[in-house]
């Protein structure tokens, strides 16, 4: 889904979302690196997927733990960064 | 012209649920509202099902408690409506009934506490009076600071968002004819009953029942009536989903403005009647149809007091707050009950309308269908029957 023509991306990044290797670019948010990688954000009480809603920081539908401190983060207002390591089952 | 025995003003849970109890009586039923069903204090609380008495009661001294002891036989019969609800209406109204407690942290609250589980207990609320260590073992996430606990078995919460539609659903269902965005502008006695009016549409009928919680002043004035209700602005916040967290109970506090439940999903809804500042017309009135203002000291205050008494909560993000108005009569306690002065007008409101609401409809109606409701008597339009000895 990304866009790939005519556009520098910052450097290439691994993060860890549930344990998987996901890959993104410098400039990213974390909630753009879930998406391109098809991760879920959370199950909704009939264990149905959920994704993010409004990707501009208001809904909180995103959040996701960042470890190790366990802070909770929204997801779409989050950098992506090098060696970043999420779980969203918290 | 159309024709009906009873005309709902309000479509919130008191209104559609009247209308639900007087159309499956064989009634004919008509609910109007000004805006959408559900959109006022009905939809926008924060879904305390709350039957110790009221912290708002005890904070202005003894007098004010002597009446509140006075609700605990609706709270009562709140108990039972609350828990045959979901199965009565066919509809999730994710109610759960697991209890609640009512902390204290300062001898001088403890004190209160005990005046107040005394009172409850000899209205014949189930009710027990828990020390801090007793409460953190039925709820360990109680503050250690929290020195004791009214705990009564029954309260909890329900979703205030699912009520009203379901109530208007089974409204619908017994033959109801629910209309939206429609304003009453006219209403006035002639024989036999009423005649109401919005625009175009006209409408008679025998009996009025105005349950329209801030806007009741104004409906009634259409009909040359004082009501003495006035519209407060209030604040509620939610967190984000908690696994870790387990709040099952109802948890409030009797000596700071605190209420918090546990939404299905995991959210923590945090209240407890901490004000918000009411909008005003262009005239210094209040307008209670415009989304009041948040104050950031209520905000403050409320979230640290959830946190004094639920330590926990402070290691989760608020995601949202948000402001509504409901409205208080002017001695506190609801009013519900038939306008002395004026045979075939009645009004539902004042207070409480979320846990106490499904009885003053199922009342009300009752009363409406012409079987007395005693259990009504003291929340009486009548004692303010002097309001309205120019009126009517």
């Amino acid at each position: 889904m990304r866009i790939e023509r005519d556009t520098e991306r910052g450097r290439p990044l691994t993060l860890t979302v549930d344990g998987h290797s996901l890959t993104a670019f410098d400039g990213e948010t974390l909630a753009a690196a879930m998406l391109q990688n098809g991760a879920t954000f959370r199950r909704d009480t009939r264990g149905l997927d959920r994704g993010l809603f409004c990707n501009m920081g208001s809904c909180s539908e995103c959040m996701v733990t960042l470890l190790p401190s366990g802070r909770r983060a929204r997801a779409c207002v989050t950098p992506a960064s090098d060696g970043m390591e999420v779980r969203t089952d918290g | 012209m159309q024709r009906c025995d009873v005309l709902v003003v309000g479509g919130g849970l008191v209104g559609c649920a009247a209308a639900w109890h007087l159309a499956a009586a064989g009634a004919s039923v008509t609910v109007l509202d000004a805006a959408d069903f559900g959109l006022g204090a009905s939809g926008q609380n924060a879904g305390s099902l709350h039957f110790q008495i009221e912290r708002r009661f005890l904070e202005q001294g003894d007098s004010l408690a002597r009446q509140a002891e006075q609700t605990i036989a609706l709270s009562r019969l709140a108990i039972e409506d609350w828990k045959g609800l979901e199965a009565a209406l066919g509809a999730d109204l994710h109610v759960v009934m697991d209890g609640g407690f009512m902390v204290a942290e300062t001898p001088e609250q403890v004190a209160m506490l005990e005046r107040k589980v005394e009172r409850e207990l000899r209205e014949g609320l189930r009710m027990r009076l828990l020390d801090g260590d007793e409460a953190r073992r039925i709820a360990p996430y109680l503050s250690p600071s929290i020195l004791a606990a009214g705990y009564a078995p029954d309260e909890g919460h329900a979703d205030s968002r699912a009520i009203v539609p379901a109530y208007a659903d089974a409204a619908r269902r017994a033959g109801a004819r629910l209309v939206s965005r429609t304003r009453l502008d006219r209403l006035q006695r002639m024989a036999g009953g009423f005649e109401a009016g919005a625009g175009d549409l006209s409408i008679q009928a025998k009996q009025v029942l105005v349950a329209a919680g801030a806007w009741t002043p104004q409906i009634c004035g259409l009909a040359n009536l004082h009501a003495p209700l006035y519209p407060v602005a209030l604040l509620m916040n939610v967190t984000e989903r908690s696994r870790t967290l387990e709040v099952p109970h109802l948890v409030q506090h009797v000596g700071r403005r605190l209420s918090m439940k546990q939404t299905g999903a995991g959210n923590i809804l945090i209240g407890g009647g901490w004000p918000s500042r009411l909008a005003r017309t262009v005239d210094g009135g209040f307008d209670p149809g415009v989304r009041p203002e948040l104050i950031a000291d209520s905000l403050a205050g409320n979230l640290r007091a959830a946190i004094d008494t639920v330590p926990a909560v402070a290691g989760l993000n608020l995601i949202r707050s948000w402001t509504g108005v409901t409205a208080v009569s002017a001695d506190q306690l609801p009013v519900v009950g038939e306008v002395p002065r004026m045979p075939g007008f009645w009004i539902a409101g004042g207070g409480s309308a979320f846990t106490l609401g499904p009885t003053f409809a199922r009342l009300v109606a009752q009363a409406m269908r012409g079987t007395p409701a005693p259990e009504l008597d003291f929340v009486s339009p009548a004692r303010f029957e002097h309001l309205n000895s120019f009126m009517g």
